[in-house]
């Protein structure tokens, strides 16, 4: 969470779309910004980029006003994903509510995807959080490549470890919304627990992730 | 360094409207619209109070403004969050001159959010990363430093230290070589000493015998001078003479006289020799000083010292070649020579054959020394010149002898090696510079 203000009654949080170097990052914000209703939503802002690689971070905001009058304004960030730009990646992993991790469906990305996973369990005990704790979903994008990890594979590796793993092609907009409603799902769960956003504030996580995640 | 950081500064930190705008940007646009004819502009913030305006003081910007004006708002939007509106009224009925003004500057206010914004995140998130691999760096710098420092320290004292325990060592060592020079001249002091002591005691016991003998003459002839001077004649003399001759054991002692005398001076001659060979050994008559030598009367010299430690069964072959003189201390070359003769001697206590070749070739005098020993393992033959080591038992030397060999050899410019096939005994070979 990036800021509590109880006097102002206003919530900022954060979540955060990791993972490696051109697994489609940007473009799952990208879809997500035209894919889902204005209202409430905010501009995508793309920071610097250089030969469409991330630089910085990409930001998509939301904003709503819970039941109670609780404002809250959810900001979702890329972080850049080549291996140089670490000490971004540990700036922008700050006080995340959530994880999307997005990897790379072609074979010959698995290494990188491996390298960057170990990296954001790094990253994220830098900076005081838990890989284990931490509301997280596993994209894997790109299923409309050739050469890819067969789906079979992925749950094999990935269903003992309830970490939720969704598949995607962002660039045809398939699945984005899915990884992106799934996590918003998880980060409510984690914040009504802390928070009791259902019970101090009358905020269902139906409403929280409907005032987010609309058409 | 984490904690402290995300104070100062987290990405996704909320902005204001008033960190995003300024004066600067807003009010040029509120005038604008002014000019092309509205009578007010304004800009409100979420609770409705104007940051900025310019215009007639008086309006509102109510959707019931009185005094007859029309009104325009736009809302602002920051990171999808309503901030305020930009309000516009116009005394006058041209709706579309309020609308297409009130656009167009609603249009470029959002610009000019979205770029500040944009540029705002952007300088964060550059100056933040700047500043923290600034900081990693100072501090991996302060921990390079911090182990610079001590590597420096533990050179410098690691210098000093060295220095120390190789002067301890060196003194050490000298004192061992010293030693193990006291040690082969006890031994060899010890086996002269029975060397000399051998032929002394004969000839002390001869000189006592001799003593005796001449105590028998004497009593002989004062029989002969005390019967002159009585005047007794020779035919009376005879029986008592004879029998006085007899009782004396007179013609056994002259027997006995030349072989006792000869046993001596020969014994004599002999501790004479052992002393001289000694002396020579030793060169005790000459300065300590580095002098031209002759290798093989060197080696002569070395085996008649070392004569009594050779065993009956044992053979020393020279092959001495012509040498021409080098120059060295004698004294240290026979230390040498000795230690590498005893080694073989040690080697092999019975049956020893060993043979002593020296050459002179493109200006080296090089000796060998080849014995019939067990000879040397090839694991062990680059050590044998080491300090202590030693294949002998305990108690049977400490390993210095061929250690101070090499000292000596290479002392005076020289060479020694040794080669071996074991089972086929085993060659010291020393090469010596000729007239250094």
């Amino acid at each position: 969470m990036i800021e509590f203000d109880e006097l102002e009654n206003r919530m900022v949080l954060k979540l955060v779309y990791y993972g490696p170097a051109m697994s489609g990052k940007t473009t799952n914000l990208l879809q997500l910004h035209d894919q889902l209703g204005q209202k409430g939503r905010g501009d995508l802002m793309v920071l610097d980029t250089r030969d469409d690689r991330t630089i910085f971070f990409d930001l998509l905001p939301f904003f709503f006003i819970a039941p109670s009058g609780l404002k809250i304004k959810l900001k979702v960030y890329t972080v850049p994903g080549q291996v140089k730009h670490d000490a971004t990646r540990k700036a922008v992993l700050q006080r995340a509510d959530g994880v999307a991790f997005i990897a790379d469906s072609q074979c010959a990305e698995s290494g990188n995807n491996v390298a960057s996973f170990e990296n954001l369990e790094t990253n994220l005990a830098l900076v005081g959080q838990d890989i284990g704790r931490i509301p997280l979903v596993v994209q894997f994008n790109k299923r409309d490549l050739r050469d890819i990890v067969a789906e079979e594979e992925i749950r094999r590796i990935w269903d003992g470890t309830g970490i939720p793993v969704t598949t995607a092609s962002a660039l045809g907009g398939e699945g984005v919304v899915e990884t992106f409603s799934l996590l918003v799902r998880s980060a409510y769960e984690h914040l009504d627990r802390r928070y009791g956003l259902a019970e101090n504030h009358g905020l269902s996580g139906a409403e929280f992730h409907d005032q987010i995640v609309h058409r | 360094m984490d904690s402290v950081q995300s104070i100062e500064f987290v990405v996704g930190e909320e902005k204001r409207l008033v960190d995003i705008l300024n004066e600067d940007e807003v009010m040029p646009l509120l005038q604008g619209a002014l000019q092309s004819g509205l009578t007010a502009a304004a800009l409100l913030d979420a609770d409705d109070l104007p940051l900025w305006s310019c215009g007639k003081s008086t309006v509102t910007f109510s959707p019931a403004e009185p005094g007859g004006c029309q009104v325009e708002s736009c809302p602002l939007h920051l990171e999808g969050e309503p901030v305020g509106r930009l309000c516009f009224a116009l005394a006058g009925d041209d709706r579309l001159l309020l609308k297409t003004t009130a656009t167009v500057v609603a249009g470029a206010v959002r610009t000019i959010m979205t770029a500040n914004l944009k540029r705002m995140l952007t300088t964060e998130i550059h100056t933040r990363v700047v500043n923290r691999s600034y900081e990693e760096l100072l501090e991996a710098n302060r921990r390079l430093s911090l182990s610079e420092k001590k590597y420096r320290d533990l050179a410098e004292n690691l210098e000093t230290l060295v220095k120390e325990r190789t002067a301890a060592l060196e003194r050490t060592y000298a004192k061992l070589i010293q030693q193990e020079k006291m040690a082969s001249i006890g031994h060899l002091a010890a086996g002269i000493a029975h060397e000399i002591n051998n032929p002394l005691g004969f000839i002390l016991s001869n000189l006592q015998t001799l003593r005796k003998y001449g105590g028998r003459l004497s009593e002989m002839l004062a029989f002969y001078r005390s019967e002159v001077e009585k005047g007794t004649t020779a035919g009376e003399l005879r029986p008592a003479a004879v029998e006085k001759w007899q009782t004396l054991k007179l013609d056994f002692l002259l027997e006995d006289l030349p072989e006792l005398l000869g046993q001596s001076i020969s014994g004599a001659d002999r501790v004479r020799k052992i002393v001289a060979d000694l002396r020579g050994f030793s060169h005790i008559d000459d300065a300590d000083d580095e002098k031209p030598v002759d290798v093989n009367a060197e080696i002569d010299r070395t085996l008649s010292v070392l004569a009594h430690e050779i065993p009956p069964s044992a053979m020393v072959i020279r092959e001495f070649g012509t040498l021409p003189s080098i120059v060295a201390r004698p004294a240290l070359l026979c230390q040498a020579f000795l230690n590498i003769v005893r080694n073989a001697l040690q080697a092999r206590p019975e049956g020893l054959v060993l043979t002593i070749r020296s050459e002179f070739e493109e200006g080296v005098v090089r000796l060998v020394f080849a014995d019939n020993g067990p000879g040397i393992a090839g694991d062990i033959l680059n050590r044998i010149f080491d300090p202590f080591f030693t294949t002998r038992e305990t108690g049977q030397g400490m390993g210095m002898g061929l250690t101070v060999a090499y000292d000596i050899v290479t002392g005076c410019g020289g060479r020694i090696e040794a080669e071996s096939a074991p089972g086929f005994g085993a060659s010291f070979i020393l090469t010596l510079p000729a007239g250094r």
